[in-house]
């Protein structure tokens, strides 16, 4: 069973092709967030590389975030017109999850914290739990100094883990049982997306196509404030 | 947090302040610029512009919604009056376009809730004397640290008190 994973939540373009939760290829383009550009020629190279048709999907997988508007766009939409012209379901994982599952060994709680620019972080915390982690907050948005805050409360050993530690590395210094998980857990990993994702499709956990939508976190609905001034 | 105030006599003189402006501000910087149609925004841009070294002029982004300068540090020039919801604000990714660059943003205070807390907000307004149709008001209030601490430096360049 063949699973494309995409995530482009953060400036990374991240693509893997699973076979049956096991990864056959993966690419990762970090930092220069040219999503748009990237992500249609890295799926592209790592079918090729791995000699698999698109047609031989079974699903693709896709990480929601939140983070960047732009780069969520483009991956959710990719992955939402694949599974409708290939006819395949989706699952979509929120991106920090995709963070933290790589730190299921970790044995202690996770915060993963994404940069959410204008000064603020993403945010959610997770325990390992035997297999994978379980996440213990919402996932939520705000000044890092708010989750340092709850940090603080929690008084417990953490590790901190994203790209939105080291912008704020002097906000956490205040923690004195924190540790930073380091640069090879900042960005969401396309390998995890594979494992999460495979589970998911054996239990059936899909999401219509049409209705997979990113996760913002903040509101984007409402109207501009205009008032009488046009 | 003091916001400072000048009056300008002219175009050319509104002008002088976005060229003055330029001077203090740095790439990732936020400008919402504000003020009734005819206030100047426009006029305001331009010369700031001018100060980051753009070397042609600079347009209206009205019905392009956003453009994109090179000079000495890149400006992004956004203006949100044909957007009716948060939506569409998002969907210009300025996250992604001005992490590097001035962005300036007409009608901006429609839209506070969606561009960075930090900014500096520039509110140019007709008056205060309603015979002199040339002449603006104008109100700079920094918002947030950075702009807070840059404020000296802001009304020397400005020439405000």
């Amino acid at each position: 069973m063949l699973v494309l994973a995409i995530d482009t939540a953060t400036p990374q373009v991240a693509v893997a092709l699973g076979d049956d939760g096991r990864v056959r290829g993966e690419i990762r383009l970090v930092g220069r967030r040219r999503h748009a550009e990237q992500l249609a020629p890295a799926i592209a190279y790592l079918c090729e590389q791995t000699r698999v048709r698109l047609e031989q999907l079974a699903a693709v997988a896709v990480g929601i975030g939140p983070g960047l508007f732009t780069g969520l766009r483009v991956g959710v939409t990719t992955a939402k017109v694949m599974a409708q012209t290939l006819r395949i379901p989706v699952v979509a994982v929120p991106s920090p999850d995709l963070v933290a599952y790589p730190l299921r060994h970790a044995g202690r709680l996770i915060a993963v914290v994404l940069d959410a620019r204008r000064r603020e972080v993403f945010h959610a915390r997770y325990r390992p739990v035997p297999g994978g982690v379980q996440r213990v907050s919402d996932y939520a948005v705000g000044p890092a100094a708010d989750l340092v805050a709850e940090l603080e409360a929690g008084a417990e050993e953490v590790l901190l883990a994203g790209d939105g530690v080291e912008p704020n590395r002097s906000q956490f210094a205040s923690l004195d049982r924190a540790e930073e998980a380091g640069p090879e857990f900042e960005v969401p990993s396309a390998t995890a997306l594979v494992e999460l994702a495979t589970g998911r499709i054996e239990r059936e956990e899909f999401t219509s196509s049409w209705s997979v939508q990113p996760m913002y976190l903040r509101a984007s609905d409402a109207e501009l404030a205009w008032g009488q001034r046009r | 947090m003091n916001d400072l105030a000048l009056l300008t006599r002219s175009p050319t003189e509104t002008r002088g302040v976005g060229r003055a402006l330029a001077a203090v501000v740095r790439p990732g910087d936020v400008l919402v610029v504000a003020g009734d149609l005819g206030a100047g925004k426009t006029t305001f841009v331009q010369g700031l512009a001018e100060g980051l070294g753009v070397p042609d002029g600079i347009v209206s982004p009205t019905f392009t919604l956003a453009r994109e300068y090179e000079g000495r540090v890149r400006l992004v020039h956004v203006d949100l009056y044909r957007l009716d919801r948060a939506q569409e604000l998002l969907d210009l990714g300025l996250e992604d376009l001005a992490d590097d660059a001035v962005l300036a943003v007409e009608w901006g205070d429609v839209a506070v809730a969606y561009l960075a807390p930090e900014h500096l907000e520039v509110r140019l307004a007709a008056g205060p004397d309603a015979d002199a149709l040339e002449h603006r008001t104008l109100a700079l209030a920094p918002r947030g640290r950075s702009w807070v601490a840059r404020q000296d430096a802001l009304a020397a360049v400005v020439g405000a008190g």
